[in-house]
């Protein structure tokens, strides 16, 4: 799976960028379609959420952890500021972070972290190591949890962001050192479209 | 991004060229900073440019004092093959004559384990870096939501 990804990015970053007012994050087509994924939700007291945006509005979707001192809050520090610039239509932009690490990661820490950024974001924490495992499927996102000898929790994840529109389809993928310029005008881009 | 790291590694360069002071080291650290973190938050990071004269140095350790966090090392975090984004401890990061490195997020960074509290934008800390040839060195760290 981490083969196909990699050839994905590759292409991605080959294809992309290129034309003038085009995404300039990964684009996947046939778009992956993600509207099955449901993972409880701990700022709804543990309700399923199902990864689909609002109609007319987006969805990002982020698969992390909290103990992540550096590429996490790099990423979501960025998004915020790219919503911010945007204004009055980040509004329609739902936020959403699934753990890697459970083990860690209890509901109520997922959920202050994200909160610590998004007022409104949704945690998504299960302990159902498969249901997991078909989620970061299906966002082609992968991650390995291990302990080293010292007994250190080592986690590595793509740190792939997926922006959702409300059919749940994955319309662009943001990798890890997008530019807030970039995450910005790409929002810009769907919402023009018309999503 | 990258753009204004590079900017900010430009005005550390200008700093330093600019302090030309060689009464000290040769050393200079150009914009320490760490970013914000959320209450539950149990280890964040710290960033900076830092620039050599004429003698190459090596950056070997750095310490907190506890009422900031537990524990300070000394991280890079790097891309695999596979794409995954992975954090390690180093044990030194290189300082080249006449040069710079950056410590900046997805890369080189001051991790900071164990916090005592949260990192709030606006506050300052204090780290202590320990340098191969230099010695010692503390630097004030602003605390922002980058």
């Amino acid at each position: 799976m981490y083969a196909v990804l990699a050839l994905a990015l590759v292409a991605g970053a080959c294809a992309g960028g290129e034309e003038p007012g085009a995404l300039a994050g990964i684009v996947r087509e046939p778009y992956p379609d993600v509207s099955a994924v449901a993972l409880p939700d701990a700022t709804l007291g543990g309700e399923s959420f199902t990864t689909t945006a609002r109609e007319g509005g987006l969805l990002m979707v982020y698969f992390g952890y909290a103990s992540c001192p550096d590429i996490c809050p790099t990423t979501l520090a960025d998004l915020r500021r790219a919503m911010q610039q945007i204004g009055e239509d980040a509004g329609r932009i739902d936020v959403v972070m699934v753990t890697v690490d459970p083990f860690r990661d209890t509901p109520e820490i997922l959920a202050s972290y994200i909160q610590a950024f998004f007022p409104h974001g949704h945690a998504l924490v299960t302990d159902d190591q498969a249901l997991l495992d078909q989620a970061a499927q299906a966002f082609g996102a992968a991650y390995e949890v291990r302990q080293t000898a010292d007994g250190e929790i080592e986690v590595a994840h793509t740190a792939l962001l997926s922006v959702v529109d409300s059919s749940g389809r994955i319309l662009v993928q943001w990798p890890f050192g997008m530019s807030v310029e970039d995450m910005q005008s790409d929002i810009e881009f769907l919402f023009d479209r018309g999503v | 991004m990258r753009r204004v790291v590079a900017l900010m590694a430009v005005m550390a360069i200008s700093i330093a060229a600019c302090g030309d002071d060689d009464g000290g080291n040769g050393l200079e650290i150009g914009d320490p900073w760490a970013r914000t973190s959320a209450a539950v938050q149990n280890a964040g990071a710290a960033y900076m440019t830092i620039s050599a004269g004429d003698t190459a140095d090596t950056l070997i350790g750095v310490s907190v004092d506890s009422s900031v966090a537990g524990m300070a090392e000394l991280h890079e975090s790097t891309m695999g093959d596979d794409g995954m984004m992975a954090m390690s401890m180093v044990p030194s990061i290189p300082v080249p004559a006449n040069g710079s490195v950056s410590l900046e997020p997805g890369g080189y960074h001051v991790m900071l384990m164990n916090l005592a509290g949260p990192l709030v934008a606006g506050e300052e800390f204090e780290i202590t870096l320990q340098f191969e040839n230099a010695g010692e060195m503390t630097v004030t760290v602003e605390s922002r939501e980058g």
